[in-house]
């Protein structure tokens, strides 16, 4: 066997020498080095776009803007989701490398486990932008584009006050609060622009968290998954709202929860509360006609699509990528250059405005 | 030794799904205009898919066995909380991480494996009850939180074979692992045919044995090109290594060894095995607590390609696991199936994942086709089997397999090393 | 013994012409032709695997009309079946060996499984008690038609099926094998049953091994050889006795059934003394109570007891306590106390056991010959716990010149092999085990002829090379033929001994149906 094992070893180095002589080898892979150069790139390059779950209409509606504005301006748009989880969307992100994509924009799942695919991609002469939701713990991302979370936030803690205070007569008020998914970083963000706003009054006992669960741990809805916000309201009704106590009011993160909110309360058969929601989803526009949802934000998924797609462009054409917030997002391993789109609160005095250049929204509300 | 000739000397069925992978492949090497051959994309279906697939290797054995084993996702996402949760907050260092995960997966595997060998309770149950205790446990350790991990660990899940030696263009040791192979295939296979003429057992004509050498040579070289030809500091990737190596073990187990008989006597009758003398509480316990072990590791190594362990980690293994041993071949009753037949049908979900992720096929087309082919491989052979023929690339292959044939000829009349009553 | 015949002269019920069924490669039947009168009971007589099952899957319409070749006449007419519920309509039923009754369901359910008298849509339950305890009234069987079917023997289930017949209607029974797990005064009640049924203008068709229960009730006799029709007996006009027909059957006379042997016993080497053990589920039942033997080197000892008497409870219970709730009692092997508490235990201290039921307990049907040879003794073939393969193919090859068992490869899977070649192949895999004593469990159940009498040379064989063997037979012939000394069970007891010479169907049998005698 040791003869065997030195003719192997011998045959190994003839033939690595015989097939570097060849030059068949590894390119010099120098091309992706420009990733960052203002060189630009061809036309026709393929986008990757990888979002997470189709777990909101917005989601379904921003894969139709991209792959329509993409298309429009030349671009090969590669739009996929990852309905079954983190892994599916790290191996959708590899295959839009293998496919040569030269921007890959990521609604990430979890912002912070793709942090070896982003590697990868950026290695490969990718551009990273994060949409979104911010990427977090890496290098590998170069743009974020967002609506203003903590904005977003405080908008509905404000709307939450000004509802209790038009609706509920005098104070104090029992609320409750809801918050996204803990493995969503934005999550957090809402909450604590809502716990801004809702902080003092707290304080000074115009409202109350009758359930005493004002933590964000004690409020998070797992996968934003409106099934896990009914159980928990359920939870709350039976245990804390027995008798006639009312619930005045809930801080709902985004529309899907709000409505789990409200079935909940009509269950329970207590009065509607005030609550406020997100992403101006068609059933909770229709809801705030009505009269029953409070208030909803207005992130137009088409401005924001466009401006993904701007950048897209302005990358394509070497020009300067446009930003309008360069240093306040630290991802925790850098600051992520961030161009911030400004939310709208909508409440049923104000709809009318706020959807009237909308081709689906616009129609419900008159 | 042997277990290279095993590998590729297996049972009809593995010859049909191997068809089948190359197929695939060839498919949609064309549709993606040769995209899913590429160095990029090889090493993204070995990193994306290693941890299924170790999980397949000890899912088959369980399977074998004549249970199931429900619980492996919720087990890789404790075990991946547990050990990111001791790096960050205990300090330890990589190596000892992944010993603490290991260990962890041994005393969840003797917590499982006693209650079905010992206590007797369907493995059906005490992995569904397994599944929301580990789940619960992996939430409640990690509060639902997204856990980074260094990057030392993150070697085994996302880490390369390192560059050493001349810049020769190529990835040196994928090189030399890749000759290596190749040497040891074509040794094995040509000592294997000496030793059945030996015995005087019927061989393959030399033209047949030397064809498949080739083919399969082939086939390695060229993984071995492209795996040493990626962009620079990529090569073969430490989760694929990993995977190869458990592989063989696995493969040489359980085709083998003393135990890997008595997991197919005890799935296949476990009254005869043990009226035979075989302990089938012992080996039930060791399957469930394997199963285990090799959960906690691919836990592990997909937190490392991960760069963090998060809360959703884990959801829904346990199936694509259980679709890719059914797929390669295994009975739901237990007493048949093998890893490496489990292995290609994994590969065959895999490649299909992969290449309709290139073609931009959705997410939901792409499960409403994989539930299709689940279903069509599994019927297949069910097909075959009421018609009591094998399958049809079982019998294109008869020929290829050395000891498929009577072999009434030439056996030494008395071996006298028997001893015997008679 | 013979009840009067039908009539030499009356009608062919049923006329089964040149039918022949191919698969592929094999010719299973080849112009089979089979002439049954109404009122008979006639035998299909064969070894296994001559085609008897074939035959009746062509009647029965498992092998749907076209899919053979030759006629069906029935009653008169042509017949072309293509499903079981045709034949149905037609009243034949056909009771398989392994009974289609549904464990969980009470007796009642099981007779009307499929078949159940409705009203308004709704199952009739009182009509339907009526009905069932008529027809078990009519088949001898007076246990409540609540009982669920587990709960009775597999006597009383096979009397079920044929309430389950008679409640179709049935014109034509055929029974395969209707008292092969039968004790001897269950198979006694059957037979009766059956001539009962031809009283009342039922013609039978009864497949049976059991040679002696073919002479005792059947009116004609159909022998079948490698698919083809040999020879169509009378048995009264034919003189028809036991020689006779296995003659037809295996196409030569067997001089003797038993080969001569001359028994050389050695010294006892094995014995156990005042053995208890209780039953695995039932508190404070015992299946071994107070039983002690011995066996000698180079002695085949006999045990007989009827179906439950206890004596594979015994045998498993000495083979690594295996079976129920070991308490008490001794084994002493050549010489030395021994604690067998295992079943390898008990392999590595030289014991063998072939079991009663191949199928459940005896093999892995999904191994193939090789595997199944070396799988008590993995350890002899292997190094460092690796298996030696070419070693396996050695050992199994040489087992299969040695037993003659008849495979084209030691690679075909046991599954396929004949009843007797599979028996072949675990006593193969014992005698790998390289036993001193070897305990054979019912070792010629469903096996044919021709392959008993070669098991029955193994036998003696591994006597004559100083083996002790233990065998557990139901089949008295067997046990007088085989054995050197015969020990009696009863109710988990031993009851008496004796040697061969003195032994008597009578005796022994007078033993195995009571308590232990005054010695």
């Amino acid at each position: 066997m040791k003869i065997m094992g030195k003719a192997t070893k011998f045959a190994a180095v003839t033939a690595i020498a015989a097939l570097a002589l060849t030059g068949c080898g590894r390119q010099d892979a120098g091309a992706a080095a420009d990733a960052d150069g203002a060189s630009g790139f061809d036309e026709g390059a393929t986008i990757g776009v990888a979002l997470p779950q189709k777990t909101s209409e917005n989601w379904v509606l921003a894969e139709n803007l991209f792959n329509k504005d993409l298309k429009d301006k030349g671009f090969k748009p590669d739009v996929q989701f990852a309905n079954s989880g983190v892994a599916e969307q790290q191996n959708q992100i590899n295959a839009m490398i293998s496919k040569g994509a030269k921007v890959i924009i990521v609604g990430a799942i979890d912002g912070a486990q793709l942090g070896n695919q982003l590697k990868a991609a950026k290695e490969a002469g990718a551009t990273i932008i994060a949409y979104d939701r911010l990427l977090l713990n890496t290098q590998d991302v170069d743009y974020y584009v967002a609506y203003d979370n903590f904005k977003v936030g405080q908008l509905q803690g404000q709307a939450l006050l000004d509802g209790l205070k038009e609706k509920k007569g005098k104070a104090p008020y029992n609320i409750e609060l809801l918050a996204g998914s803990p493995d969503d970083a934005n999550a957090q963000v809402f909450f604590d622009g809502a716990m801004d706003v809702l902080k003092p009054a707290i304080k000074d006992k115009t409202v109350k968290v009758a359930s005493g669960q004002q933590k964000f741990e004690q409020a998070v809805t797992q996968g934003w998954k409106a099934e896990n916000a009914q159980k928990r309201m359920d939870t709350l009704l039976t245990g804390t709202y027995t008798g006639s106590k009312s619930l005045d009011g809930v801080l709902s993160p985004n529309d899907t929860l709000a409505r789990a909110a409200l079935t909940s309360v009509k269950a329970a058969g207590k009065d509607v509360p005030v609550v406020t929601g997100q992403d101006s989803e068609v059933e909770s526009v229709k809801s705030i006609m009505k009269g029953v949802q409070y208030s909803t934000i207005n992130k137009d998924t088409r401005a924001l699509v466009e401006h993904s797609v701007t950048m897209v462009q302005d990358l394509q054409e070497g020009k300067d990528v446009e930003v309008n917030d360069p240093d306040s997002y630290d991802n925790g391993t850098k600051v992520v250059p961030a161009y911030l789109l400004k939310p709208q609160i909508v409440t049923q005095e104000n709809v009318k405005e706020a959807y009237v250049n909308d081709p689906v929204l616009g129609p419900l509300t008159k | 030794m042997n277990a290279i000739k095993q590998l590729f000397g297996g049972n009809t069925r593995q010859f049909g799904m191997i068809f089948a992978l190359v197929a695939l492949v060839v498919f949609f090497q064309i549709m993606t205009d040769g995209v899913t051959l590429t160095s990029g994309n090889l090493m993204n279906l070995l990193n994306g898919n290693a941890y299924i697939l170790i999980l397949a290797i000890g899912m088959v054995l369980v399977i074998i066995a004549g249970h199931i084993d429900l619980s492996v996702g919720s087990i890789a996402a404790f075990v991946g909380v547990t050990v990111a949760l001791a790096i960050r907050d205990w300090g330890l260092p990589a190596w000892a991480g992944i010993l603490l995960g290991l260990a962890l997966g041994v005393v969840i595997g003797a917590w499982q494996g006693f209650w079905v060998a010992y206590v007797g309770i369907p493995a059906f149950i005490v992995t569904l009850a397994g599944m929301m205790l580990f789940r619960g446990l992996n939430q409640f350790v990690g509060k639902s939180n997204t856990i980074p991990v260094p990057e030392d660990f993150q070697y085994i899940g996302a880490g390369y074979l390192r560059e050493v030696g001349p810049n020769t263009g190529y990835n040196n040791l994928t090189l030399l692992l890749g000759l290596a192979t190749v040497a040891l295939v074509v040794i094995m296979s040509l000592r294997g045919r000496a030793k059945a003429l030996r015995l005087g057992a019927l061989v393959p004509p030399l033209w047949v044995q030397l064809t498949k050498l080739t083919l399969i040579s082939a086939a390695i070289l060229y993984a071995t090109y492209l795996f040493a030809t990626g962009r620079p500091g990529t090569s073969l990737p430490i989760p694929g290594i990993i995977l190869i190596g458990l592989v063989i073990i696995y493969g040489f187990i359980s085709s083998r060894t003393v135990f890997g008989r008595h997991i197919y006597a005890v799935g296949g009758n476990r009254h005869a095995a043990e009226l035979s003398g075989v302990r089938s509480k012992k080996v039930n316990f060791l399957v469930m607590m394997n199963m285990a072990v090799l959960a906690g590791l691919a836990g592990m190594i997909f937190v490392a390609r991960s760069t963090a362990s998060g809360p959703s980690d884990g959801n829904m293994w346990e199936l694509d696991a259980i679709a890719a041993v059914f797929i390669g071949g295994a009975a739901v009753t237990g007493g048949v199936g093998t890893v490496v037949g489990s292995i290609i049908g994994g590969l065959v979900m895999a490649v299909l994942n992969n290449g309709l992720q290139l073609l931009g096929v959705g997410a939901d087309a792409t499960q409403i086709i994989k539930g299709l082919v689940l279903l069509a491989a599994v019927a297949f052979d069910v097909y075959n089997k009421s018609q009591g023929k094998p399958s049809i690339t079982g019998l294109l292959t008869r020929g290829l397999s050395s000891r498929n044939r009577p072999a009434d000829e030439g056996i030494p009349s008395t071996p006298d090393k028997i001893p015997t009553s008679v | 013994m013979h009840t009067p015949s039908a009539g030499q002269h009356a009608p062919n019920l049923l006329e089964m012409r040149s039918i022949t069924k191919e698969f592929p490669g094999v010719k299973a039947l080849d112009t089979v032709n089979l002439n049954v009168r109404v009122g008979e009971i006639h035998a299909i007589c064969g070894e296994n695997g001559a085609g008897k099952s074939t035959l009746m899957k062509v009647l029965s319409g498992v092998y749907p009309h076209g899919t053979y070749t030759g006629d069906i006449h029935y009653q008169g007419k042509v017949q072309t079946f293509r499903t079981i519920n045709a034949s149905e309509e037609a009243g034949i039923v056909i009771i398989h060996q392994e009974l289609a009754l549904i464990p969980e369901l009470s007796i009642m359910e099981n007779i009307f499984l499929g078949n159940e008298p409705t009203r308004f849509g709704m199952i009739d339950w009182s009509t339907a008690r009526r009905l069932s305890l008529d027809l078990l009234a009519r088949v001898g069987l007076n246990d409540d038609p609540d009982t669920p079917i587990k709960e009775i023997g597999v006597g009383k289930q096979q009397l079920v099926e044929i309430a389950k017949a008679l409640n179709k209607s049935v014109k034509l029974l055929i029974l395969d094998e209707p008292t092969a797990a039968l004790n001897e005064s269950d198979s006694q009640h059957l037979l009766d049953l059956i001539r009962g049924l031809k009283g009342r203008g039922i013609t039978s068709i009864i497949i049976s091994h059991k040679l002696n229960e073919i002479e005792q009730v059947a009116d004609s006799i159909t022998i079948i050889r490698d698919g083809r029709t040999i020879e169509s007996l009378d048995v009264q006009a034919d003189g028809v006795n036991e020689d006779r027909i296995i003659k037809g059957m295996v196409g030569r006379t067997l001089e003797s059934r038993f080969p001569e042997h001359a028994a050389e016993l050695g010294e006892t080497f094995f014995e156990v003394s005042h053995w208890n053990v209780g039953h695995p589920q039932v508190q404070d039942r015992m299946v071994c109570k107070d039983s002690s033997f011995f066996v000698r080197r180079g002695e085949i000892v006999g045990f007989a007891g009827l179906m439950g008497a206890g004596r594979t409870e015994l045998a498993r219970s000495v083979f690594g306590r295996s079976y129920g709730r070991y308490q008490s009692g001794t084994i002493t092997m050549n010489g030395r106390h021994l604690e067998l508490r295992t079943v390898a235990q008990a392999i590595r201290a030289g014991l063998g056991y072939v079991t009663e039921d191949r199928k459940t307990l005896g093999l892995n049907l999904l191994d193939d010959i090789q595997e199944t040879t070396v799988s008590a003794n993995l350890g002899k073939i292997s190094k460092h716990q690796v298996v030696d393969r070419d070693r396996e193919f050695e050992v199994a090859e040489y087992y299969r010149k040695a037993l003659r068992i008849k495979t084209p490869s030691v690679q075909e899977g046991v599954a396929k092999l004949s009843g007797g070649n599979q028996q072949k192949v675990v006593l193969a895999k014992w005698m790998f085990t390289e036993p001193d004593l070897l305990i054979l469990d019912e070792p010629t159940r469903g096996i044919d002829v021709g392959a008993k009498f070669e098991i029955y040379g193994i036998i003696q064989q591994l006597a004559r090379a100083g083996k002790g063997v233990i065998v557990i037979s139901s089949e008295l012939p067997e046990l007088l033929g085989l054995s050197d000394r015969i020990y009696t069970i009863f109710e988990g007891a031993i009851t008496g001994v004796m040697d061969r010479e003195d032994a008597t169907p009578e005796h022994l049998m007078r033993l195995m149906t009571s308590a232990r005698q005054p010695a």
